[in-house]
């Protein structure tokens, strides 16, 4: 046991370190900096200027509507990814024919570019295409909207792009711990006479919660993240209906106000930190050994 | 001891990763440099930057740079920037001193986006400047700043489909009454009478840009200079008020595409060429990419008729070559502005691209039917105004957004210019400019 552990000194890790300092943590220190400065694109000099950045951040109605418009995205893709990902999940564990081919269907979405994406569904998601199209020859006219120009649905649409386009990706973590499950426990089980509803309650999730923590941390930072989604389905608009915290860093660059860009940029870190960490700690604590 | 080990070996790892990036530098530093020392500037490699949308610019064309290589030994090694980052990765290039040594740019925008004085040499007393015969498209703080062998700017206005007005017996409408009534004939032929592709928020800026400028140049000569002093307030002049309500009356009155905020630019030329639009708030470089398809298009362009008798929209002259302060190779880079300039070269692309000429020695070749009738129609009787465009010295991309806004019903023209006006006043500040 002791010999093992000396087999792999602790300085094998420096290298690693080194390029993680130089290349992130460098650079994300020099970002905390800068955004305390006035760092414009006209300025020759750049001057601190203590929270002022910041003061302009939370007086700025646009920037608190990309701010309620991240946590939105954040919220709905966390609920829509993981419960349609572990439904495809479970469905996809039972012993079906096709369940190979089905796997792989459901799991194309995420490889494919984003781009793709957009280009797919804005014909779709126009006022006169296809999903208004389907549901005027369902007969339900009255569901029809202006899905990606309506500025009071248009985040809701994103992210249920975003959910179509994820939920495959969040169904193989499933997959894996699923498979990671001994059947003896639910042999067990039906020995007991437990309804299967119960052995899921008992069984299943408590022994998913690995994939389960991993799966709601990685989709909640990649929706506190979210920029790509946004910047090619309406690039933040109508106006700025559907900003999120990503495009409006790149509209503060686009302005030359780098100082401010970099400013909204250590904001979503800190708040991705501040959400991400204690909720790390909090299900790590839940997690049972098998 | 297990520690001594232990740093020993940090120090180790730190020297030899120093090493190999040092390496790496000396070896691309001898490069640059070795071809300075061994032969002067014969061998000189100039970097040009260019937006990758501007990659069928006459200025980096292979005969051309073919033949400055063997006429001075000069080489030039092309970096294409993809086109929605070309800003960014030149404002970011200029700020960490990595300068390419020409970079092909708008001047206007130059001026907003990338620090132009403080950035770009002043040309002033290149040889080529005694033969510009419109120095005004090339300069800016009274000075020249960038280097072009046309003074076409393009023009901004109302591109139209003219067999479809021959057709309906349409004549240009002289002002918006009588803009209205065209669209109604035409939408009664079952024409679309107006595509408005706002997906691209700039797009809705045609119309407003144009009427502003031309609305200000008639009523109120001083008004930029005054709003970029902040003398007056964008949402002092209710003028401008009628002039965004006009544009969103088109669209509510039915005489356009249905979903002016899906639709996007790209999808215009092909709305031309499958005649399912008639008209388009434009510039008469999509003119030039209809027929370009399809030669056979009778396109025109006609003054935004948001008054009576309006002028045409000038936009900016676009398209500059610009030498950074800080490029290594200011000569060679000038030597290079030298050679398109002579009389044989410039003539030859002033002929193949069908530009108006800005060197007195250069002959303007013929133009081609749309343009010719510009300048009849408006160049020749002085009815030319720059666009707003041109007067504006900070990022417009939220007055678009503004403009967008109004499409989607939920603002209202008074709303957009207050909203616009506060940004302005924030950008502005930031910008340092007097008075704010």
């Amino acid at each position: 046991m002791h010999k093992s552990k000396s087999m792999y000194p602790y300085y094998l890790v420096l290298p690693a370190l080194l390029v993680y300092f130089i290349f992130f943590a460098f650079p994300a220190l020099i970002g905390f900096y800068y955004s305390f400065t006035d760092w414009r694109l006209d300025r020759t000099t750049i001057q601190f200027i203590g929270w002022a950045n910041f003061e302009r951040i939370f007086s700025d109605k646009i920037l608190l509507l990309a701010i309620k418009n991240t946590l939105i995205f954040a919220v709905v893709t966390v609920i829509g990814k993981n419960v349609l990902g572990l439904l495809l999940a479970l469905g996809l564990n039972m012993k079906l024919k096709t369940r190979n081919l089905l796997r792989a269907i459901y799991f194309t979405p995420s490889i494919l570019s984003i781009l793709v994406i957009s280009i797919v569904f804005t014909p779709i998601l126009r006022t006169e295409g296809m999903l208004n199209g389907l549901f005027e020859w369902l007969g339900f006219e009255s569901l029809a909207q202006a899905w990606l120009t309506n500025p009071s649905i248009v985040i809701w649409t994103i992210s249920a792009v975003a959910i179509w386009q994820g939920a495959g990706f969040q169904m193989t973590i499933y997959l894996a711990g699923l498979q990671g499950i001994s059947k003896e426990y639910y042999e067990a089980a039906k020995i007991d006479g437990a309804s299967g509803w119960r052995s899921f309650w008992n069984i299943t999730l408590p022994l998913l919660l690995p994939a389960l923590n991993i799966n709601l941390m990685l989709t909640l930072i990649g929706g506190l993240k979210v920029f790509s989604e946004v910047y090619v389905l309406t690039g933040g608009g109508p106006g700025n209906a559907s900003q999120v915290v990503g495009t409006i860093i790149l509209r503060a660059f686009g302005e030359g106000n780098w100082g401010l860009g970099t400013a909204v940029n250590t904001l979503l870190f800190v708040c991705v930190a501040i959400i991400a960490v204690p909720l790390i700690i909090f299900m790590r604590r839940k997690e049972v050994a098998e | 001891m297990r520690r001594r080990l232990k740093s020993m070996t940090l120090g180790l790892l730190a020297g030899t990763l120093a090493l190999s990036l040092a390496a790496c530098g000396t070896a691309k530093n001898t490069d640059n440099e070795g071809g300075q020392t061994s032969g002067g500037s014969s061998k000189v490699t100039l970097e040009l930057a260019i937006s990758k949308s501007s990659q069928d610019s006459p200025f980096i064309a292979d005969w051309l740079i073919e033949e400055f290589e063997q006429e001075t030994g000069i080489k030039i090694n092309l970096q294409l920037i993809p086109a929605e980052q070309s800003t960014t990765v030149l404002q970011t290039k200029l700020a960490v001193d990595e300068v390419p040594d020409l970079i092909q740019y708008n001047l206007a925008s130059a001026v907003t986006d990338l620090n132009l004085e403080r950035n770009f040499e002043i040309l002033d007393n290149e040889p080529w400047v005694s033969r510009i015969q419109n120095p005004d498209v090339l300069s800016a703080f009274g000075h020249i700043y960038g280097f072009h062998v046309s003074q076409d700017t393009g023009m901004q206005g109302v591109v139209y489909n003219k067999d479809i007005f021959e057709e309906l017996g349409l004549s240009i409408p002289k002002n918006y009454e009588e803009f209205l009534a065209v669209c109604e004939a035409i939408k009664a032929a079952g024409y679309t009478p107006v595509f408005m592709p706002y997906k691209d928020a700039w797009a809705a800026n045609i119309w407003p840009a144009a009427a502003f400028a031309d609305w200000a140049a008639k009523n109120d000569p001083t008004l930029f200079d005054d709003l970029n002093s902040n003398k007056k307030q964008w949402t002092d002049i209710p003028a401008f008020e009628e002039i965004l309500e006009q544009q969103y009356q088109i669209y509510k009155l039915g005489y356009t595409n249905a979903d002016v905020l899906a639709d996007s630019y790209d999808m215009a030329v092909g709305k031309f060429l499958s005649k399912e639009v008639a008209m388009m708030f434009m510039g008469d470089w999509l003119i030039q990419n209809i027929t370009s398809q399809d030669p056979s298009m009778n396109i025109g362009l006609f003054a935004i008729p948001y008054a009576e008798d309006p002028s045409i929209g000038a936009s900016p002259l676009g398209g500059q070559l610009f030498i950074p302060k800080k490029s290594k190779h200011i000569e060679e880079a000038k030597k290079y502005l030298e050679f398109i300039a002579s009389p044989e070269i410039a003539q030859r692309i002033v002929d193949a691209e069908s530009y108006v000429s800005n060197l007195s020695d250069v002959t303007t070749p013929e133009q081609p039917e749309y343009k010719q009738e510009i300048i009849d129609n408006y160049i020749t009787p002085k009815k030319v105004t720059l666009t707003m465009d041109a007067h504006m010295i900070v990022d417009q991309n939220e007055w678009y957004r503004n403009l967008q806004d109004q499409f989607t019903g939920m603002i209202t023209p008074k709303e957009a210019l207050a909203n616009w006006n506060e940004k302005f006043q924030e950008l502005m500040k930031d910008k340092g400019a007097e008075g704010f």
